[in-house]
């Protein structure tokens, strides 16, 4: 609304002319804060004078009467309360030094627990059946039989945690051994190791060393299985290679496609 | 009243010392009875200690304390409704009363017409303009008491204003 319409408003309300649809309009105009309280001389008057308005004080029974309730509150107060225990100011801060004291007691036993000696020797042993297991599937990888090679293999499944010389054992079986069903067992038993740095090094330097197109397309989705991206160019000198099967290449290229 | 919120409710004597009068006025704008009015203020005092775990903190006390203050009066006449019909005649005869008035309070005759003709208003009309007094017309604040705009409590409130002039001019034709 225009300035001038609005002063005439106020002035028209002022001097007591104002009709309802100007009223309305000004009611309008406070809403919107396009006017203010203070600019109506008409209602400041009686605003003023209701400002002015005295009324009684309360009495000294008020006072009393507030006390004795705050003195019943304050005594009340020491008294347990459940509301008061679960409501969440309170109970924040228990809820934390209780976690903390759990945390902190399950450290200090975890430190002094005591190492019985029953514990000792039964890791003593097992360490000794891990040893055997080794030294048993060491030997048996030298066996002319495949059969029992296999079974080499497959015993390192058993094991929790292969030693070095395992997967050494198990890299030299897959690059080395003339029947492929060794190999690919070797592959397979190698598979839980390919996180190690080692290992995959080795497993990679191998995908130039097959010759079998079988393990060249298990190599290769091992790889893209495990995302391991250095392999793509021992992959990519398979794919160059002439003796390589259209097959093996096809598979071998998903998988490079995998990786990329 | 965060102190108090934490624990220190000897900080709410010194609220109670504070607000005590402007509150028993709140209430005397209302009703007009002093005893009433004790209990009622008392009454918001022990709703601020009840629900003190309440209080956010991030706005003013005195708003809270009138946006509790509002709910007891509410909550008063709601629940004493049929004794106020009862008495409601008594009531009107006693606010007529011009001698009664002028016993009550040694104020000079316009105030006393002024204060006569507030109580002619509606409820809300009187309770908005005892909001604007006690809470030194904070427009925004009241706003908040009454969950609604600051522009929309201005226009409450200049309604108001216009009735109550209106009711005085009123009263003046007569004396």
């Amino acid at each position: 609304m225009e300035k001038a319409r609005i002063q005439e408003l106020i002035s028209k309300y002022n001097a007591d002319h104002a009709s309802a649809a100007e009223v309305k309009e000004i009611e309008q105009l406070l809403e919107s804060g396009q006017i203010d309280l203070d600019e109506l001389h008409e209602v400041q008057k009686i605003d003023r004078a209701v400002a002015k308005i005295s009324f009684p004080e309360p009495g000294a029974d008020l006072d009393h009467r507030f006390y004795q309730m705050l003195a019943l509150e304050k005594g009340s107060k020491s008294s347990f309360s459940w509301r008061e225990f679960f409501s969440w100011p309170q109970l924040a801060p228990k809820l934390a030094l209780a976690s903390v004291m759990l945390i902190v007691g399950i450290g200090i036993g975890y430190l002094m627990k005591p190492e019985s000696p029953a514990n000792a020797q039964l890791a003593e042993v097992s360490q000794q059946v891990v040893d055997l297991k080794e030294m048993m599937m060491l030997s048996m990888l030298e066996k002319e039989s495949p059969t029992e090679r296999l079974k080499a293999v497959s015993l390192t499944s058993e094991m929790n945690s292969a030693s070095q010389r395992v997967t050494n054992a198990l890299l030299e079986t897959l690059n080395n051994d003339e029947n492929l069903n060794v190999r690919l067992a070797a592959l397979d038993a190698l598979k839980p190791y390919a996180r190690n740095g080692e290992v995959r090094e080795a497993l990679i330097r191998s995908i130039a060393n097959q010759d079998s197109p079988l393990v060249q397309v298990a190599l290769a989705e091992m790889m893209a299985q495990l995302q391991v991206k250095s392999s793509v160019k021992e992959l990519q000198k398979i794919l160059k290679s002439d003796k390589t099967p259209e097959d093996v290449k096809s598979r071998i290229k998903q998988s490079i496609d995998v990786l990329i | 009243m965060l102190k108090v919120k934490e624990g220190n409710l000897d900080k709410l004597g010194l609220l109670f010392e504070r607000y005590k009068k402007p509150l028993f006025g709140f209430f005397y704008g209302l009703t007009k009875d002093a005893e009433l009015c004790e209990d009622l203020v008392q009454n918001v005092f022990f709703r601020i200690l009840k629900y003190r775990y309440l209080f956010r903190g991030d706005g003013d006390f005195k708003t809270w304390m009138f946006h509790i203050a509002r709910n007891v009066n509410h909550d008063h006449y709601r629940k004493n409704k049929w004794k106020l019909r009862e008495s409601i005649e008594n009531w009107e005869d006693k606010l007529g009363s011009f001698e009664n008035r002028a016993t009550e309070f040694q104020q000079d005759e316009e105030m006393q017409l002024l204060s006569m003709a507030m109580d002619r208003l509606p409820e809300e009309k009187r309770e908005i303009l005892m909001l604007s007094k006690f809470q030194d017309k904070k427009y925004k604040e009241i706003g908040e008491i009454l969950g609604c705009s600051e522009g929309a409590v201005k226009v409450k409130v200049f309604r108001a204003l216009q009735e109550l002039k209106e009711a005085y001019k009123e009263l003046e034709k007569h004396l």
